[in-house]
């Protein structure tokens, strides 16, 4: 049984005074995924997430959310009723106090979660008495996230969720978030610079350079695609260009040959055995050697 | 528990723990019949993706490693495979050590020889590259 | 929720601006036999645009009626429901310290997040400049003087509609900036221009200020229907345009 993926986008241009944020990104989120969003500041992360909000408007292409159209104000309205968002700024009300905020949110829910509502509050230990103003940055994220987990949503989507934690309140973010998604049914869509959280929880991934999307697909997948095979040689390492599909990056130090490829080992080791190596290490990048690789920078 | 994955080691989550999974059956730390934790349990406890361990499970179960009971859970597979599977490791442990033994007596380092290993696995070390 | 939200937002401003205007009121009211008993003191020889301001005031003062126009429509609350209106009408919509991407990510379509603001803006500038009015015949016995009610409601009226319209350019200004300095102090800007020319032409026909004070009420006992109607269609006007420019700003 395929669904239809719930988050698509397909060709996205957003400019922003003639600054283009967003270059042509195509992505797709398919639903019960968690989906870890990489890049790097200013890559389009959290333009793209607006959009999905119906917060910007696309210059060209298009951005679907259950299959509506995103920047429909009918359909994004419909699309905000069963999203959950907690914004980089963890912007609340600072007027108000952690009960009101609550009271506030459910009024405009109808499958508020009571039942979810009481047992985060005991969880997150937040007073409800107090104002938001007098949170500190870790409760007003646990606020946040409260009240997008208590809408009863189809998706959350996050951006840099922990941001600016300390490890145990992150770990409380993360272990929350594995648990909600696992009693609920849903999918979630965060952007984070925390790639071991992603590593952690996420079973999909999306890394954007520049406004376009440079990996996308099955955390798993991606982990297999990269790899570095490095090649040790009798004399100095030779200087023919390694052609083969899928690399990256070739770097000669020595005797030793270093290609990273993200089209699999097996490709580099067949063009590697025409230049006679002594030895072929094939060796998996981590997540963070992924992004660095795939942004070119030195991995 | 005993199930420990590194999700920053570059490996796939999955496959970590299937490895530590098949590693507890071969030590008898798990017993055939032994139920394993649920998967949603695990994957709170190890606040990593249900997904990921449901993944690991059924590829565990593909490979005959376990048994997937419709509503009772996880359970080591009682089968004599898993039996037989923990008696060639340990033929296997003794070849091993005696060729480690052997190695360190030619002068090779725990790196050389490691090496040697992961190349030979992966078909590769022939001089031209050409696998036997 | 939307609109405790909003109410929570402009409270103080909306009590405090209540609580100043119900003393000014009552303060105009019990002050009048002073007034009275000063008013031969005043020189009457003073030249120039003061000596024709005190001149004036005097005049109007010898009266009861003219006394309350000039002193509390045309200058107290004139002056007071101008600033209120400003600040009223300036909503902190972009301010992401105000929760802004909250807000906006919340399932109202941006067209109803404006008109909450709006109504409830509207309704308290309402309460600040009707409320204190209508003390006047309340408590005009007190010191043995009559005021008409429908006098009161007729002026109330006209400065209500007319300071709409400051209302309606602080709101506009709240949706294209995103602090809520620039707004404040544009509008306040604007409205300090109007009153300016106002008092150098002497109020003439098309003054928003000549409007809020019902001057022409006043005066001539007619109801400026022309000066309302133009107002209540400025303001609307703003009010359309502060709506639709949120609902198509990216943020």
């Amino acid at each position: 049984m395929t669904e239809q993926p719930i988050i698509t986008t397909s060709g996205l241009y957003k400019s922003y005074d003639g600054v283009e944020a967003v270059r042509g990104l195509d992505l797709q989120v398919p639903a019960g995924s968690i989906c870890g969003f990489l890049g790097r500041n200013g890559a389009g992360k959290t333009t793209t997430i607006k959009i999905l909000l119906g917060m910007a408007r696309p210059t060209r292409g298009e951005a679907r959310v259950f299959g509506l159209l995103a920047h429909s104000p009918q359909a994004s309205a419909a699309i905000r009723l069963r999203t959950g968002f907690v914004g980089e700024e963890k912007d609340l009300y600072p007027y108000m106090t952690v009960a009101e905020m609550v009271r506030f949110a459910a009024a405009f829910y109808p499958r508020w979660r009571r039942d979810l509502e009481q047992r985060y509050l005991r969880r997150f230990e937040l007073p409800a008495e107090r104002k938001v103003k007098a949170l500190s940055r870790g409760m007003r994220t646990k606020l946040a996230l409260l009240l997008a987990l208590c809408r009863g949503a189809d998706l959350l989507i996050l951006d840099e969720p922990t941001a600016g934690l300390d490890p145990a309140i992150t770990e409380e973010v993360l272990q929350a978030l594995v648990t909600h998604v696992g009693a609920e049914a849903m999918t979630v869509f965060f952007s984070s610079h925390h790639i071991a959280e992603v590593e952690q929880i996420a079973d999909r991934v999306a890394i954007i350079d520049r406004g376009r999307s440079v990996v996308a697909g099955a955390l798993d997948d991606v982990r297999q695609a990269f790899c570095r095979v490095e090649m040790v040689f009798d004399g100095e390492a030779p200087e023919a260009e390694l052609r083969a599909p899928g690399v990256i990056q070739v770097r000669r130090s020595g005797r030793v040959l270093v290609v990273v490829s993200r089209g699999g080992a097996d490709p580099i080791v067949s063009a590697a055995r025409a230049l006679r190596p002594k030895s072929i290490d094939v060796v998996p990048l981590t997540l963070k050697e992924i992004f660095l690789a795939s942004l070119g920078e030195e991995a | 528990m005993l199930l420990r994955p590194n999700p920053s080691s570059g490996v796939p989550i999955y496959l970590q723990l299937m490895e530590q999974v098949k590693h507890a059956i071969e030590t008898g730390a798990l017993r055939p019949g032994d139920q394993l934790p649920g998967i949603r349990p695990l994957a709170e406890e190890l606040v990593i993706n249900v997904n990921t361990v449901a993944k690991a499970y059924r590829e565990l179960e593909h490979e005959g490693v376990i048994e997937l009971r419709h509503g009772s859970g996880a359970f080591v597979a009682k089968r004599a495979r898993a039996g037989r599977l923990v008696h060639t490791l340990r033929d296997a442990q003794t070849l091993v050590a005696g060729m480690v033994k052997q190695l360190r007596a030619r002068g090779l380092s725990e790196e050389e020889i490691r090496r040697l290993v992961e190349a030979e696995l992966a078909g590769y070390t022939r001089p031209g590259g050409r696998r036997d | 929720m939307l609109w405790y939200k909003s109410w929570l937002e402009t409270r103080w401003r909306f009590l405090i601006g209540l609580a100043l205007l119900l003393c000014s009121a009552a303060g105009a009211v019990l002050t009048y036999p002073q007034v009275l008993k000063l008013l031969p003191q005043v020189p009457p020889h003073v030249d120039g645009l003061l000596g024709e301001k005190i001149r004036e005031a005097a005049d109007l003062a010898r009266s009861y009626q003219g006394y309350v126009w000039s002193s509390w429509f045309r200058q107290n609350l004139t002056q007071a429901a101008s600033l209120f209106a400003v600040l009223l009408g300036t909503a902190s919509f972009l301010s992401l310290e105000g929760g802004a991407l909250f807000t906006l990510s919340l399932p109202v379509s941006r067209r109803r997040l404006v008109f909450v603001r709006a109504a409830t803006g509207l309704a308290e500038l309402f309460v600040l400049v009707f409320v204190p009015s209508l003390l006047i015949p309340l408590l005009s016995p007190a010191v043995g003087e009559r005021y008409a009610l429908g006098s009161a409601l007729i002026h109330s009226a006209c400065l209500f509609i007319a300071a709409s319209v400051l209302f309606g350019l602080a709101l506009l200004l709240s949706t294209v900036f995103g602090d809520v300095w620039r707004p404040l102090l544009i509008a306040l800007a604007v409205a300090f221009a109007l009153a300016i020319v106002d008092q150098a032409l002497h109020s003439p026909a098309l003054s928003l200020y000549r409007l809020m004070s019902g001057e022409t009420y006043f005066r001539t006992g007619r109801l400026p229907w022309g000066g309302l109607l133009a107002a209540a269609g400025a303001a609307a006007s703003l009010h359309v345009a502060a709506i639709a420019n949120f609902t198509r700003r990216d943020f």
